[in-house]
């Protein structure tokens, strides 16, 4: 069963020039266990869509689903008990830390606030046993996020998300600000906690060959819109909306063999404030027709893969 | 400006830049920060070096070294740059600043703090026109918006400020004024790093198009092997203020030889397979205050022995103009 799904979620923000389209009518779920995977260039709504689900803002509309519970209004007593089953960790782990908190303080904060533990020693004890699963040396606990690398700093980040045991998390850019050998240390400690403790991911990048390692399915975002949802081999063997193609090709390959065929883009992302009904990636499209600035629809095209675009059976 | 350039197309192939033993310091509340230490490379007239490595090998600091904006209060650099037969580390003051933005330019990583937020775009680059092309104001503003337009953005928009601008947009205007006095050599520090991959595309499409037009010669400072792949003759991989691999693109990337050039492309996530786990490097860079005896990757190699841990380690040619300094790498290719 889906343990998130999502129907037709909005989220728009007032600004002084109009209402910012941040997420338009985008649903889709993400199965027990798996990683959804998010992507789409900066300013696309991904990080949004992400704190929208968990309830660090409010949606404008639509429906969430959480294992098969309504939890699109909560109130403060539900709020509470939501949060103990998603959370998030931050893309940025310079920033996202207190810094006046030392790193057991850290970790043993939601801890304290959830009161499932009686004494001192056994919330002591519950944050060694976290420090000890993200990898984070014992003799770290009194130190401050200043005194630590990246790296540390975000499995810091992965332990505080971890502390309650949640079922769900998501994941906003979070190695992004790594390196790339401390990235992949990082990966893979996702990747093995997931395996532990059947944790279901939703993974928010830029970074397509990140996204295509970590992930089972991925949805692609282009100014609020979801374009197109498949399984991850499907989407990097076969992509069928003409912007996932664009993005797919942009990536510098490292084969130095491969000569890879660009399709090039021309402009950049418009504005999401007060868009035009249709497809908004149509001003940058090269097949852009009339029709596509009507109003369009989701579409399963294959088993399992959903493209939103009306000339796509032309196209392919 | 045309004779200029036919002059450079018939020096093709020529030394343009020869870096040698360069080391930079910094004093930091009394440590001494060993930044650069003994990097010495080539470059040719129209050839592009990456120097590739992670954040704090160094690779900013050698490019500001070589330009001599390193901040005179913290920072000592040592060695001798040679450019055009001439050693920038002995120029005076005055001297380096004809060069400066002239003959050797710099892009800088963020165009968002690049440029000057309260001065018109159009006024920014023109600047550099009236102080090293000694242009009258109008000349500059006319070159200034053949400038803009030769990065792709419309002439009209010379006027407007930088908060006017998207990222890729504020990049572009960075590219131009960094081209506006068509300079022998270019340094880009991360071009593309803040950018979208889509827009990235299209910056190193111009930015490999203008080369090719002015005959530049770039080094091209970066953390993505992608990207390396993508605009770059050479490679050099620094690691810990030290070139520890150079060679032709085409033999770094088909044969790497440093386990640490190894481990990076081992820990890169691949687009063409679909492996379960990365294998990352463990451990973590040293710390430039305190640099291990030996080579200096000695700690997270997987094949280190007690000799690496001691002395210099010197540059083994492996196969012609293949450089690595590894003491045992023909032993760790025969185990592989």
């Amino acid at each position: 069963m889906a343990l998130i799904e999502v129907q037709h979620l909005k989220k728009y923000f007032d600004v002084p020039n109009g209402t910012l389209h941040a997420v338009d009518d985008v649903s889709f779920k993400i199965e027990k266990g798996t990683t959804m995977g998010v992507v789409g260039e900066s300013g696309c709504g991904k990080s949004t869509l992400g704190t929208t689900i968990i309830h660090l803002q409010e949606s404008t509309g639509g429906k969430i689903l959480f294992d098969g519970q309504d939890v699109t209004h909560l109130d403060k007593k539900q709020l509470y008990d939501y949060r103990e089953n998603v959370q998030i960790i931050f893309q940025d782990p310079y920033s996202s830390l207190n810094p006046r908190y030392n790193i057991a303080k850290t970790i043993m904060e939601p801890l304290q606030i959830s009161k499932r533990f009686k004494s001192k020693e056994e919330v002591r004890a519950e944050a060694d046993r976290i420090m000890d699963l993200v990898g984070i040396e014992k003799r770290l606990r009194g130190a401050y996020p200043h005194e630590l690398d990246g790296g540390r700093r975000q499995r810091v980040g992965i332990g505080r998300a971890l502390a309650l045991n949640p079922k769900f998390i998501v994941c906003d850019e979070p190695v992004s600000a790594l390196d790339v050998s401390i990235q992949a240390q990082v990966l893979n400690l996702l990747m093995d906690l997931q395996d532990k403790q059947g944790l279901t991911y939703m993974f928010v990048t830029h970074d397509l060959s990140v996204v295509r390692h970590i992930s089972d399915n991925i949805c692609v975002m282009y100014l609020g819109q979801l374009v197109e949802t498949c399984p991850s081999k499907k989407l990097f063997a076969k992509p069928l909306h003409p912007y996932t193609k664009a993005l797919l090709s942009a990536i510098p390959s490292t084969d130095v063999d491969h000569k890879m065929q660009r399709v090039q883009l021309k402009g950049e992302l418009t504005s999401p404030i007060n868009p035009k009904p249709g497809c908004r990636f149509a001003a940058r499209c090269l097949y852009a027709t009339e029709a596509c600035r009507q109003p369009q629809q989701l579409r399963e095209i294959e088993k399992d893969h959903f493209v939103q675009c009306c000339r796509i059976e032309e196209l392919n | 400006m045309s004779s200029e350039n036919n002059n450079k197309k018939v020096n093709d192939g020529e030394m343009l830049l020869s870096v040698k033993d360069l080391t930079v310091q910094y004093t930091s509340m009394g440590s001494v920060v060993r930044a650069v230490n003994g990097v010495s490379f080539d470059l040719k007239r129209g050839q592009t070096l990456a120097l590739v490595g992670e954040t704090g090998a160094g690779k900013t600091s050698i490019a500001k070294a070589i330009l001599r904006i390193l901040p005179d209060i913290s920072a000592t650099a040592k060695g001798s740059v040679v450019f055009d037969g001439e050693d920038l580390m002995k120029l005076k003051d005055k001297d380096m600043e004809k060069i400066r933005g002239h003959k050797i330019s710099m892009i800088f990583q963020d165009p968002m703090t690049a440029l000057n937020p309260i001065m018109r775009v159009g006024r920014q680059i023109s600047e550099v026109l009236t102080a090293h092309r000694h242009l009258t104001r109008e000349e500059a503003v006319e070159e200034g918006k053949k400038m803009l337009e030769m990065v792709g953005i419309p002439a009209e928009r010379y006027n407007e400020f930088p908060h006017q601008f998207s990222g890729g947009m504020k990049q572009r205007v960075v590219i131009a004024m960094a081209l506006a006095c068509t300079p022998e050599l270019l340094l880009a520090d991360e071009p593309t790093t803040a950018l979208d991959v889509t827009i990235q595309a299209q910056v190193l499409e111009l930015i490999n198009d203008l080369k090719e037009r002015l005959n530049t010669s770039m080094i091209l400072i970066t953390h993505d092997l992608g990207v390396v792949n993508e605009t770059c003759d050479d490679v050099a991989v620094v690691y810990a203020g030290k070139i520890i691999e150079s060679g032709k693109k085409r033999d770094v990337f088909k044969n790497p030889l440093h386990p640490y050039t190894n481990g990076l492309f081992g820990a890169l996530p691949n687009m063409n397979l679909d492996s379960e786990r990365l294998s990352p490097i463990e451990g973590l860079p040293p710390d430039p205050t305190d640099l291990p005896d030996g080579c200096a990757f000695a700690p997270r190699c997987p094949y280190a022995t007690d000799k690496c841990r001691q002395g210099d380690i010197p540059a083994v040619e492996v196969e012609p103009g293949h450089f690595c300094e590894c003491i045992r790498v023909h032993e760790i290719r025969k185990e592989q």
